[in-house]
């Protein structure tokens, strides 16, 4: 059940920590290394989807003080969009290690 | 990337109203679908505002941050109501969940098309939806090509719907009448006039006999005088019988039409039937029109009714044809001095078929009622006047309408069809190669997706949808342009011989036109990489470098390129051959001096000068009045101007020789004229005199020929003095004087004899003013209105019209070579252009792929010039391939454009060899560039080249 690469990377996001919207946007830009810059538009998409389909959720809670913006609506990774993220994560890594064997890949 | 902080970005106020970029943001975000707005609006509204400040701060400009801000907003906001609808159209538990579709970045693994055509859920519909927004993530990556390609394509669409536009405006409608098709021109035929008038009583006879008609009517156009208001004006009339607004299925919007009764002679009534645009312009629209008096050519004629346009006066070409006056009259009021049934053929016939009835077998039905006529003997009735009614070699036909308005505007229009079919051509090379290029870029990723477990199928068909988007893209974009380049046309003041209605309406038949246009040029461009693209050698393009082992193949860039350079060429010479012929037409010599002259017509009310002798004294006054303006060097009178398109013919027969039959007399160009008007013209009097007061109508009938006649008439002989007659004339006219040979109804009419009548002696009611004007034209106005007022002096109620300069007159029936020349000229540079840039693309092209080889050429100690020339000398070589070609094609098609040349040959060498020296020209340079390029190439680079 292959994800879209956008919906991957906002799971990617969100595993370590609840974030609001502009945050993952630059989490996603973190750690793609600028590879992938996402536009406001095309990330709430995706994050409305998610939360349709019950991987991800509004966060009941909030982060420090000193950080917080009180108007901000926080993410968080449901128990079933963690499952979700990893199954993807095993079935990406079965793939690169095919294409390992089969000389495929520039690296390694 | 640095660190970025989690802070967030920008300080905010509470309530954030004053704050621009925040507002832009909401905005932005009450686009997307109600539901969506309710479950994350205020978080995406959040998420905008910093980004927006983020680039902001980053440095961009604010038009930039705002046009990404709506990009974004549109591409997701458009999608998310698309999935909005198809979610209320789907079961409501039904968990949508959409196929992941292509490549994201090209370093991820790609999650490859679907293979298998059976997900829950998937239509059709959304297998194409992916195919296009796939294609679109391609152009955002390439937007150069897909704008380049775009604008490549809707140039060429665009010209070729506007084209079509004007031919199906002009050409393919009917005209604007009911049962269009079944409306003919009634005409009668000699060997002089394949397409004449008919005479009353033809008419009559016509009416009352032929079953193959439903309806017939007379009609002619002919300029009335309006007296008995502020100004005497001049109105375009119409003489039409009682039917005529039922072969043309005319309805009267207020008011009634006059009956047949009402319009033949002995029965006639005084009214009149105006045009809608008339009752607005001189009745203001009034209910109170209807009863009002007109007074047409001294008559007072009552308003009984208004016709109901059939049609939208801008959009229908001369005006609808018949409909191009403004007044209607009955035709008995025509002026005929002996009565309508004694004038012999003077009108037009119109008439309106039973249906399934073909104009063929009513052309024969009017044969026999002719028959019939000439052995009832009806030249009896009106005495000599209607012999010609006998006159063998007369018949009568009848011809489809649209037949008889369309004529020479035929050629002129098929030849620029053709030349933006060409230039459309060229277009779709260009784009073929552009697609090709991008294809082979793109085969490395293809191969890849195959082998991972896309369908052929899927690869072709997303390459499929992607050329059909181009072309649909490119039509609609290409449809506007092709609207906006109609309206620029019209600016351009087209002349009345290449008809171009103001408004080109939009037709069904034009929009099926652009979508064909669209599907032939999608699988145009389409085909080439679409069918390359579908079995690439997956082993040999993952296994070697990118773009060494493959690439538009020689023979296929070759060809494009020659092609390219054909298609052109021919563009090029025709368009040559058409501007020399109008400079040679503008250079043919006319036989008269136009410069300084103006003109004048007017006609002289029937009533008010019944007389000959009461036409011949008002013409002598004006004449001697207009003579005594300063600045006047001389005046005449002439009945028709030259290029005014206004004239007449008379057959002749010279004294002493057997009377030849009148149906094939020899034919002389009829002129009438006062003294002074060779001199006011400049004509050269090569022998004897000229007319003067003296020849009036107490004396002998006397002729000035023109040299055309002398050396026909009596050849080797001295021609003065000698003796001719005309039909017309009860007595022998003798030649007085001769002079040189003029042209009078184009510059490129062979020389005909013509006769010259003294207009004392032929006083006719119609009559122009000729006035050479002194000095640099002391302001022409002023000249203008002193003559004007010179002959009011002498009728203070005499209309007149057509106040122009002789110049202008003849320089308007240029007008269709010009504008042809024109248009083809501009046609011509367009494919220039895109030929140019189509062959660098395709050099260019060819000369990257070749880098790697050309890098271990200069590694290996080839001189760069070498390289040069090698890559300058295969274009060179195609180049000439291209040229020979189009100079064939180029003849072929000038050879169909005959009709419109003047002096210029179909193989004029000139044309030829200017068109080959600038397609060669541009295509040399074209080549040199890249090839430039190509040799200072760095063999390291080039060998690192991967």
């Amino acid at each position: 059940m292959p994800l879209r690469p956008v919906e991957f990377h906002i799971l990617l996001a969100l595993a370590s920590e609840e974030r609001h919207g502009y945050a993952i946007l630059q989490e996603v830009a973190a750690l793609t290394e600028g590879g992938l810059e996402l536009e406001p538009g095309t990330l709430y998409r995706a994050l409305h989807r998610m939360l349709k389909d019950g991987w991800v959720a509004e966060s009941a809670r909030r982060p420090a003080a000193d950080q917080d913006d009180e108007r901000r609506r926080y993410y968080r990774l449901t128990a079933l969009g963690r499952r979700i993220a990893t199954a993807e994560a095993d079935r990406l890594w079965r793939l690169v290690s095919l294409a390992r064997t089969h000389r495929l890949l520039s690296h390694g | 990337m640095a660190d970025l902080s989690r802070r967030s970005v920008g300080a905010k106020t509470d309530s954030g109203s004053g704050d621009l970029p925040r507002r832009v943001a909401w905005w932005l975000v009450w686009a997307y679908p109600p539901r969506f707005r309710r479950d994350v609006g205020q978080g995406l509204v959040d998420a905008l505002d910093d980004r927006m400040r983020a680039r902001r701060a980053a440095g961009a400009s604010s038009a930039a941050v705002w046009a990404r801000a709506v990009a974004d907003t549109l591409r997701n906001a458009g999608a998310e109501w698309v999935d909005e609808v198809r979610r209320v159209r789907l079961k409501p538990d039904t968990t949508y969940h959409q196929e992941p579709s292509g490549v994201e970045h090209p370093t991820y693994v790609v999650s490859g098309f679907s293979r298998t055509a059976d997900h829950t859920g998937r239509t059709a519909m959304d297998t194409l939806l992916q195919d296009v927004r796939y294609a679109f993530r391609l152009w955002r990556r390439r937007p150069g090509f897909a704008f380049v390609a775009i604008l490549t394509l809707a140039l060429g669409i665009g010209a070729n719907t506007a084209m079509f536009s004007i031919v199906n405006a002009v050409l393919l409608r009917p005209l604007p009448y009911p049962n269009a098709d079944r409306l003919v021109s009634v005409y009668g035929q000699t060997t002089a006039f394949p397409r004449g008038l008919l005479s009353y009583g033809e008419y009559e006879e016509i009416r009352k006999q032929a079953d193959t008609f439903e309806a017939v009517a007379l009609w002619f156009p002919q300029s009335v005088n309006l007296t008995g208001v502020d100004e005497p004006q001049r109105l375009v009339g119409t003489f039409v019988t009682g039917s005529f607004f039922d072969v043309l299925g005319l309805k009267a919007e207020r008011g009634r039409f006059f009956t047949e009764a009402e319009s033949a002679p002995g029965t006639v009534k005084p009214v009149v039937v105006i045009t809608h645009q008339t009752w607005q312009r001189r009745f203001n629209g009034d209910a109170s029109a209807i009863g009002q008096t007109m007074t047409l050519n001294g008559v007072p004629l009552t308003v009984v009714g208004i016709i109901a346009p059939p049609f939208d006066a801008d959009s229908v070409p001369s005006d609808g044809y018949f409909l191009g006056a403004d007044v209607f009259i009955p035709t008995a009021q025509f002026p005929a001095p002996r009565g309508l049934h004694a004038a012999g053929p003077v009108m037009l016939g119109v008439g309106r078929l039973k249906p399934g009835v073909s104009a063929a077998r009513a052309s024969a039905d009017l044969e026999v009622i002719r028959q019939r006529l000439v052995a009832a003997g009806l030249q009896t009735t009106a005495g000599a006047q209607s012999s010609f009614v006998a006159q063998s070699g007369r018949t009568l036909g009848a011809e489809p309408a649209q037949e008889a308005i369309i004529g020479t505007s035929r050629t002129a229009l098929f030849l620029l069809l053709a030349s933006v079919g060409v230039v459309l051509l060229i277009a779709c090379v260009n784009v073929s190669q552009l697609l090709l290029a991008r294809a082979v870029d793109r085969e490395r990723e293809i191969a890849l997706r195959v082998a991972l477990g896309a369908s052929r199928r899927a690869v072709t068909r997303q390459l499929a949808v992607e050329a059909g988007l181009l072309a649909v893209t490119a039509s609609i974009t290409g449809f506007v342009l092709g609207r906006w380049a109609l309206a620029g046309l019209s600016w351009l003041q087209p002349p009345a011989s290449v008809p171009i209605p103001t408004h080109v309406p939009l037709d069904a038949r034009v929009l099926l036109f652009t979508g064909i246009v669209a599907l032939l040029t999608a699988t145009m461009c389409g085909l080439a990489p679409a069918l390359r693209s579908a079995r690439p050698n997956i082993n040999r393009v993952l296994q070697a470098g990118s773009r060494r082992a493959s690439g538009i193949g020689h023979r296929t860039r070759d060809v494009l390129m020659v092609i390219e350079v054909g298609f052109s060429v021919t563009l090029v010479a025709v368009s040559v051959l058409l501007i020399q012929s109008l400079l040679a037409v503008q250079q043919a010599p006319l036989g008269f001096d136009q410069s300084n002259v103006f003109t004048l017509q007017f006609r002289l009310p029937q009533n008010k000068y019944p007389k000959p002798e009461n036409i011949a004294r008002f013409f002598k006054s004006a004449i001697e009045n207009v003579r005594a303006i300063p600045n006047v060097e001389s005046a005449a009178l002439v009945r028709a101007v030259p290029f005014s398109g206004n004239g007449g013919t008379v057959g002749y027969a010279i004294e002493g020789r057997p009377v030849p039959d009148p149906a094939s007399a020899p034919q002389a160009r009829f002129h009438i004229v006062t003294p002074d008007y060779f001199k006011t013209m400049r004509i050269p009097l090569l022998k004897g005199r000229d007319f003067t007061d003296r020849d009036d109508l107490q004396t002998p009938l006397v002729a000035v020929i023109n040299d055309t006649f002398a050396r026909r008439a009596w050849p080797g002989d001295d021609p003065i003095g000698k003796r001719f007659t005309t039909p017309q004339t009860p007595g022998p006219i003798t030649v007085i004087g001769i002079v040189g040979d003029t042209k009078h109804y184009t510059a490129t009419e062979p020389a005909v004899p013509q006769l010259y009548a003294a207009h004392y002696q032929v006083p006719l009611i119609f009559s122009s003013l000729v006035a050479r004007v002194k000095g640099p034209a002391a302001g022409t106005m002023s000249v203008t209105n002193d003559i004007r007022k010179a002959i009011w002096s002498v009728d203070k109620d005499q209309p007149m019209w057509a106040v122009a300069s002789l110049e202008a007159t003849v320089a308007r029936t240029q007008g269709q070579a010009r504008f042809l020349a024109l248009l083809l000229g501009i046609f011509a540079g367009v494919a220039l252009l895109l030929a140019g840039v189509g062959i660098y693309g395709v050099t260019s092209y060819g000369v990257a792929q070749r880098t790697h080889e050309i890098g271990i050429r200069l590694a290996l100690g080839a001189s760069s010039e070498r390289v040069l020339r090698e890559v300058v000398g295969r274009g060179v070589r195609l180049t000439l391939v291209g040229v020979a070609a189009g100079i064939v094609s180029a003849i072929m098609m000038a050879r169909l454009a005959a009709a419109v040349l003047f002096a210029v040959k179909p193989t004029d060498p000139v044309a030829l060899a200017l068109a080959a020296a600038i397609l060669g020209g541009v295509s040399v340079a074209a080549c040199v560039v890249p090839a430039r390029r190509a040799s200072r190439v760095d063999p390291v680079v080039a060998l690192a080249e991967e």
